[in-house]
C-alpha cells in the first residue's frame, strides 16, 4: 500500500477538480444503488428469520386441519384458542412452573458463584492460582456431549436423581461467567481498591461493598446468560430426570412434539407451546440488549 | 471495556484522588499482614464453583472412563464390587465387523457431511451479514442485528418444533416450494442421500461395483451418499439459529478495524469487493479461525435436534455419534459402549480441532487465549 | 474501619451463599412435587437389589403405560381409582414418551415405577437382567391362555400377567369403500385383490393403503408367504429366504405401484393416524386401533377385514404386553394386588371393549365375542395363524436395523435388507 497519509487531500482536490455535474450524479447513483442492493439483502434475510415465527404464532390460533391447508398463511381462517386451551390438559402451567423455580436458583446462584470466583481469580493472590485459571480453560474444552452420561451417573451414585437438587446445582457451574466477571474485574483499576485495603478494608467488604457494585455491567450480562442458559437448558434435563411431575418447558414440549400426548400432528398446540416457552427469554433479550449492546460495539460509537 | 475513566471511578467510590497510589512492590509481597488472609478467603470465594466443578465434572469423566471399560449393565451403581473390568472390549466392538461398527460408521458419515455443509455455510453467511451491517451508511441496524440474533436467545426445542412444522409435508416450505412450481419432498421421511440423488439424475440408481467395498462396516457408495434430504432440512436450521450468533462475532472484529485504511483503498479506486478480499478478510483471519473452530466443535456434538426432530431416522440417515451415544446407553442399555462412543467423539473433536488449527497456521498461543476468546466472544455476542 | 466490623459482612455473604445452596440442594422432590405421588425409589442407591414388598395400606404405586391416546388412559386410570379406593392406597398412572428409555434410566437409577408394560419381545431381555419380578406363580389360579404365558416365561418361570392380545387386520375406511363402489365382495383375500382394490381407492389426496414402514406390519406379509425372520425356537435366522424376500417384495409392489405409502410420506405418525384423519382409504392395525379411532377419529367409519392371503395362505401378526413388576419395587404387594383385581371375567372384558384388544383370558372369552359387533370380528379371526414377535434376547438392535431397512423401501432390494438383517441376526443367535 503506497503512502496513505499524503494521498488523500490531493485525490479529493483532484477528484473536486474534475467534478462535473455527469460525474457526481453517476457516483451518487452508485452509492444508491450499493444502498439499495444492502437493504434489499437486507430485508429478504430479515423476512427468513422473522417470517417463521410469525407463521408460528398465526399457526397456534389455528385449528389442526386449518394448519395443513394453509400453511403459509399467516392469519387463520377462523381463529381459535382451542389449542391453547389443550394446553393447560398436557401439563403444560407445571412445566413452566418448574422451568420458573429452576431458572431462579440457577440465576441467583450463578451470580453469586461466578462473580465470587471472578473476583478471587482477578484480584486477590493465592497459591493455586494459576492452575486453577488453567483448569478452568482445560474443563471448558470438554465438550458438552461428553458430559451427557457422566451428569447422569454422578446424580444416580448421589442419590439425586430426578430431583430439583440434580436438575440445579450442576448448571451452577459456568466457566464463561467466571471469565466475565474477572476480566470485567481486571479492567477496574487497582487503585480503588488498593485505597479501599489501605484503609483497613478486608477481602469480603471489598468484594461486597465496592467491587460488585462496580461491575453493573458484567452482573447484568452474566444474570441474562444464566437466565437464557438454564431456562432454555434441555440436554441436561434428559439426564436428570425422568418423572412427568419435573419436567419443565424443554423436556416438556419436547414429550409433546415426539408425539406423547396422542396422535395426530397437532401443529397448532405444539407451536403454542412453544411460543409461550419462548415469551420469556424474548422479554429479557429485547429489554436488556441495549444494555448489552457495548460489547457490539454498534450503539455508541458507529450507530 | 470499562466506561469510565479510572479517576472517575475513584472519585465516585470514596471521594479519593486518583494520586493514591498503590504501594510499590505492595501486591508482591506475600505473607505481609495486609495479605494474610487472602488466600483462605479466596478459597472460600472460589470453592463452590470448585466443588461444582469436582463433582459433577471431573468425577463423572472418570466415572464414565470407568463404565466403558467396564461390564456394568445399567443396574445399581457402576462403582459396585460386582462390576468386572473388561478392558477395551467396549471399544473393540467398533473395530470388528457388526451392527456396532455399522451404525458408528453411519452416524459418523451422517454427521461428516452435516458438518461440511453446515460450517461454511454458517461462517459464510455471518460474515456477509456483518459486512453489511457494517456499512456506515446504513440505518435501523439495531432492528437487523435483533432479528439475526434472536433464534440463538430461544431454545432448542422451541426452534425444532417451529421448524418441524415449517419441513412437514404439507408444510410452509412445500408451499413456498410449490409457488415456483417444484413439488418438495417429504423432508423427514426421506432417507435419500443428496449424492446418490445427483447420481439418480445420472442414471446411476444402484450401487456400482466400484462402490461396493466395505470400508468400516459401510459400503463406499453408502460414505457417498452425501447428507440425506432430511438431513438438509436440520442442516437448514442449524445455519439458521447459528449465523447470528458468529455475525456478532464478525461485526465486533469489524468494528476494531481502523477506517483509514479502507478509505485511503477507495481514493486508490479499489471496489467494494476489492477491499473486501484484500483488507477486510485478512484482517479477520484470527476472527474467522475462532468462528471455524467453534463450528467444528458444536456440528460435532449436534444432538437437541436430532432428538427431538428425527430420532435418527429416516432410515438412521439423521443419526450422529452424539445421539448414538445416548441411545445406546439410555435406550438399549448398553453404557460401556455408549460412553465408549463419547470418548471416542471426545478424541475425534479434539484431532480435528489441532488439525484446523495447524492448517490455519494460527501463529497465537491457541490454548492460552482459547479461554479468554471464549469469554470476549461472550461479551461482545451479547 | 477497625476488624471488627468485617465479620458481620463475612457474615452476611456466608449466609447468603449458605442458603442460596442449602435451598437448591434441599429443593429436591419431595418438597417440591406437586401431588405426593413420586415414584418409589429403592432403599438405597447402591445396589437397587430387593426392594421391600411394603404392605397395600398406604401404598404408593406408579405405574408407567405405553398409550397415549386418552380412552386407554382414561380406562386404567378408573381401574386403577377404583382399586386404590378399596386397598386405602395411591395410584399414579402415566403415560410414556418412550418407555425403553423411561425404563432404562428407571432401572439405572434404580427407581424404576412400580407397574409396567413389558412387550413379548422385550421380556426376555428385562427377565434376563434381573429388573422384573417373577410373580406368575401368585398368579397361577387366573386362566390366561397358554401361548400368552410362554411368551411371557422365561427360564421356565412366568415373570408377568398378559394384558391382553392383539393381532393385524386390515381397516377400511367404509365411507371411501362405499364411494369407490365397492362392495363386501370386493374385500380382499389376494394379494392381486390387495392391489387392485388399492389402486381404486388411490384418488387425489387419499392414498389407498397406508402400512407402518416396521416389522411389525410389514412382517405380516412375511408370514403370508410362510416365511418369517427367525425359526420356530428362535435360534436361527430364517429371513433370507425366498418366502421372507417374497413378503417384503410385495409390500415394495405396493409402495412402487403408488397405491400404498409409508405414514411419514402421507405426514402421518402411524397408519391409524392417516386413515383417521382421511389421508387413507385402508391400514394395517391391530385392536389398539378401535381406541384410538374412537378418542380420536370419532367421525370415522370403518370396520376390519383379515388380512388377504399370501402364496402360503393367512398370515398376521400378534401382539401382547404384561403387567410387570419391578424387581426394585418397595410395593410388591400392592403392585400385585391391583394387577390382581383387573383379572376377572367383568374387567377383562370391560377393558377389552374399551381398547379394543382381545382378553388374556379364556373365561372371558366367550363374553368378548358375544359382544364384539361384526366389523370388528377379523381382528379375533386372525388368532389362528397370527405370528408372534421376535424376543431373543440382544435381537433389539437388530430388529431396530430392520425397520431402518424397511423405511428404505422401495428404493432397497429385499434381498439385500434379508441379506443383511440375516447377517446381523446370526451375529447374535450364533452365539447363543
Amino acid at each position: 500500500m503506497s503512502d496513505l497519509r499524503t494521498r488523500p487531500t490531493t485525490a479529493h482536490d483532484s477528484r473536486s477538480k474534475r467534478s462535473s455535474g455527469g460525474d457526481l450524479a453517476a457516483e451518487g447513483r452508485r452509492r444508491r444503488a450499493s444502498i439499495a442492493a444492502f437493504y434489499t439483502v437486507l430485508i429478504v434475510v430479515a423476512i427468513i428469520y422473522i417470517y417463521p415465527f410469525v407463521i408460528q404464532a398465526g399457526t397456534s390460533f389455528k385449528t389442526d386441519g386449518d394448519s395443513t391447508y394453509n400453511p403459509l398463511n399467516p392469519f387463520p381462517t377462523v381463529a381459535t384458542l382451542d389449542a391453547y386451551g389443550t394446553l393447560a390438559d398436557v401439563d403444560f402451567p407445571l412445566w413452566f412452573r418448574n422451568s420458573v423455580i429452576v431458572t431462579a436458583f440457577v440465576t441467583v446462584g450463578r451470580v453469586l458463584l461466578c462473580s465470587a470466583a471472578g473476583y478471587a481469580l482477578s484480584r486477590l493472590h493465592f497459591v493455586g492460582r494459576k492452575f486453577l485459571l488453567a483448569a478452568i480453560l482445560a474443563v471448558m474444552a470438554v465438550p458438552g456431549v461428553v458430559l451427557l452420561i457422566p451428569k447422569f451417573l454422578i446424580l444416580n451414585q448421589l442419590g439425586m436423581y430426578n430431583t430439583f437438587s440434580a436438575m440445579i446445582i450442576p448448571l451452577l457451574w459456568d466457566a464463561t461467567g467466571i471469565f466475565i466477571m474477572k476480566q470485567y474485574f481486571d479492567t477496574i483499576p487497582p487503585a480503588v481498591e488498593e485505597a479501599a485495603r489501605i484503609d483497613g478494608a478486608g477481602v469480603v467488604r471489598r468484594f461486597w461493598s465496592i467491587m460488585l457494585p462496580m461491575a453493573g455491567p458484567a452482573l447484568v450480562t452474566l444474570t441474562v446468560f444464566a437466565f437464557q442458559g438454564s431456562w432454555n437448558e434441555f440436554t441436561h434435563m434428559i439426564v436428570a430426570r425422568s418423572s412427568a411431575e419435573t419436567n419443565t418447558l424443554t423436556t416438556g414440549v419436547a414429550a409433546l412434539t415426539t408425539g406423547q400426548f396422542g396422535s395426530g400432528n397437532r401443529y397448532p398446540l405444539k407451536l403454542a407451546a412453544a411460543l409461550i416457552m419462548t415469551i420469556p427469554v424474548a422479554l429479557v433479550y429485547f429489554v436488556f440488549q441495549r444494555k448489552l449492546v457495548r460489547g457490539q460495539g454498534g450503539g455508541a460509537v458507529k450507530g | 471495556m470499562a466506561l469510565t475513566s479510572a479517576d472517575d471511578v475513584v472519585v465516585a467510590t470514596h471521594g479519593r484522588g486518583a494520586d493514591q497510589a498503590p504501594r510499590p512492590g505492595g501486591p508482591r509481597r506475600r505473607g505481609n499482614r495486609l495479605y494474610g488472609r487472602e488466600p483462605v478467603l479466596a478459597w472460600v470465594f472460589v470453592a463452590p464453583m470448585v466443588v461444582v466443578a469436582v463433582l459433577f465434572l471431573i468425577v463423572p469423566i472418570l466415572m464414565a472412563l470407568w463404565v466403558s471399560v467396564s461390564d456394568w449393565s445399567g443396574r445399581g451403581s457402576p462403582l459396585a464390587a460386582t462390576v468386572g473390568f473388561v478392558g477395551l472390549d467396549n471399544y473393540a466392538a467398533f473395530f470388528s465387523p457388526g451392527l456396532a461398527q455399522r451404525d458408528l460408521s453411519t452416524s459418523i458419515r451422517n454427521t461428516f457431511y452435516f458438518v461440511l455443509l453446515v460450517v461454511p455455510l454458517q461462517t459464510l453467511l455471518a460474515l456477509g451479514l456483518a459486512l453489511v451491517l457494517n456499512s456506515r451508511r446504513l440505518r435501523a441496524k439495531s432492528f437487523f442485528r435483533t432479528a439475526y440474533y434472536f433464534p440463538s436467545v430461544t431454545s432448542s426445542v422451541a426452534i425444532a418444533v417451529v421448524f418441524l412444522f415449517m419441513f412437514s409435508a404439507s408444510g410452509p416450505v412445500n408451499s413456498i416450494l410449490g409457488l415456483v412450481g417444484i413439488e418438495g419432498p417429504n423432508w423427514f421421511a426421506d432417507p435419500r442421500g443428496l449424492i446418490h440423488v445427483v447420481a439418480g439424475a445420472f442414471g446411476v440408481d444402484e450401487q456400482p461395483a466400484w462402490a461396493s467395498g466395505s470400508i468400516a462396516g459401510i459400503s463406499l457408495w453408502q460414505w457417498l451418499a452425501g447428507p440425506s434430504v432430511a438431513m438438509v432440512s436440520i442442516i437448514a436450521l442449524v445455519v439458521w439459529v447459528s449465523a447470528g450468533g458468529y455475525m456478532l462475532i464478525f461485526l465486533s472484529s469489524l468494528q476494531g478495524i481502523d477506517e483509514e485504511v479502507n478509505e485511503a483503498a477507495v481514493v486508490d479506486g479499489a471496489s467494494t469487493w476489492q477491499r473486501i478480499r484484500h483488507i477486510t478478510v485478512p484482517i479477520l483471519r484470527p476472527t474467522t479461525t475462532l468462528v471455524v473452530t467453534l463450528g467444528l466443535i458444536g456440528t460435532w456434538q449436534v444432538f437437541d435436534q436430532v432428538y427431538i426432530m428425527s430420532q435418527g431416522n429416516p432410515g438412521k440417515t439423521t443419526l450422529t455419534p452424539a445421539y448414538l451415544s445416548y441411545t445406546t446407553s439410555f435406550g438399549s442399555a448398553q453404557w460401556g459402549q455408549g460412553t465408549a462412543i463419547s470418548f471416542m467423539l471426545f478424541a475425534l473433536i479434539v484431532v480435528l480441532t489441532i488439525i484446523q488449527r495447524a492448517a490455519t497456521r494460527d501463529r497465537e498461543n491457541p490454548s492460552g487465549r482459547r479461554g479468554r476468546r471464549r469469554a470476549s466472544r461472550k461479551e461482545v455476542a451479547s | 474501619m477497625s476488624r471488627t466490623t468485617h465479620r458481620p459482612r463475612i457474615l452476611t455473604l456466608g449466609a447468603l451463599a449458605a442458603l442460596a445452596l442449602v435451598l437448591t440442594a434441599c429443593g429436591g422432590g419431595q418438597g417440591f412435587s406437586d401431588d405426593g405421588t413420586t415414584s418409589s425409589s429403592s432403599d438405597d442407591g447402591g445396589d437397587g437389589g430387593d426392594g421391600e414388598s411394603g404392605g397395600t395400606e398406604g401404598a404408593e404405586l406408579s405405574v408407567l403405560v405405553a398409550t397415549g391416546d386418552t380412552e386407554s388412559l382414561g380406562a386404567i386410570q378408573d381401574l386403577a381409582d377404583t382399586w386404590a379406593q378399596g386397598a386405602g392406597a395411591t395410584v399414579d398412572v402415566q403415560p410414556a414418551s418412550d418407555m425403553n428409555q423411561q425404563l432404562s434410566q428407571g432401572f439405572a437409577a434404580g427407581n424404576p415405577p412400580d407397574v409396567f408394560w413389558v412387550d413379548a419381545s422385550l421380556l426376555p431381555t428385562y427377565a434376563a437382567a434381573g429388573n422384573l419380578w417373577p410373580y406368575g406363580e401368585e398368579m397361577s389360579d387366573v386362566d390366561f391362555y397358554p401361548a400368552l404365558v410362554d411368551s411371557f416365561t422365561y427360564d421356565g418361570e412366568l415373570y408377568c400377567a398378559p394384558k391382553d392380545f392383539s393381532n393385524l387386520g386390515l381397516v377400511i375406511n367404509t365411507d371411501l369403500w362405499e364411494a369407490a363402489g365397492l362392495t363386501d365382495d370386493d374385500i380382499p383375500t389376494t394379494w392381486d385383490e390387495l392391489q387392485t382394490v388399492a389402486t381404486t381407492l388411490t384418488t387425489d389426496g387419499v392414498t389407498g393403503l397406508v402400512i407402518g414402514d416396521t416389522r411389525d406390519r410389514v412382517g405380516a406379509f412375511m408370514v403370508q408367504a410362510g416365511g418369517w425372520i427367525v425359526n420356530d425356537d428362535q435360534t436361527e435366522m430364517t429371513i433370507d429366504t425366498p418366502e421372507a424376500i417374497a413378503g417384503l417384495t410385495e409390500v415394495q409392489e405396493l409402495l412402487e405401484s403408488g397405491a400404498a405409502a409409508f405414514p411419514k410420506a402421507v405426514d402421518s405418525g402411524w397408519g391409524g393416524e392417516a386413515i383417521g384423519t382421511g389421508k387413507a382409504a385402508m391400514t394395517i392395525e391391530g385392536n389398539w386401533f378401535k381406541s384410538a379411532a374412537g378418542a380420536d377419529y370419532p367421525d370415522l367409519n370403518w370396520r376390519v377385514a383379515e388380512l388377504p392371503e399370501g402364496p402360503a395362505g393367512k398370515g398376521t401378526l400378534t401382539f401382547t404386553q404384561c403387567w410387570a413388576i419391578a424387581d426394585a419395587s418397595q410395593n410388591k404387594e400392592a403392585a400385585l394386588d391391583f394387577i390382581k383385581s383387573l383379572y376377572t371375567p367383568e374387567v377383562q372384558v370391560d377393558l377389552a371393549n374399551r381398547f379394543g384388544v382381545m382378553p388374556s383370558i379364556e373365561s372371558a372369552r366367550e363374553q368378548y365375542v358375544a359382544g364384539v359387533p361384526e366389523s370388528e370380528q377379523a381382528w379375533l379371526a386372525g388368532a389362528d395363524y397370527a405370528q408372534g414377535p421376535v424376543s431373543a434376547v440382544g435381537m433389539d438392535p437388530v430388529m431396530k436395523e430392520l425397520d431402518t431397512l424397511i423405511q428404505q423401501l422401495p428404493g432397497l432390494a429385499p434381498a439385500d435388507i434379508a441379506s443383511q438383517t440375516q447377517e446381523n441376526g446370526q451375529a447374535v443367535l450364533g452365539g447363543n
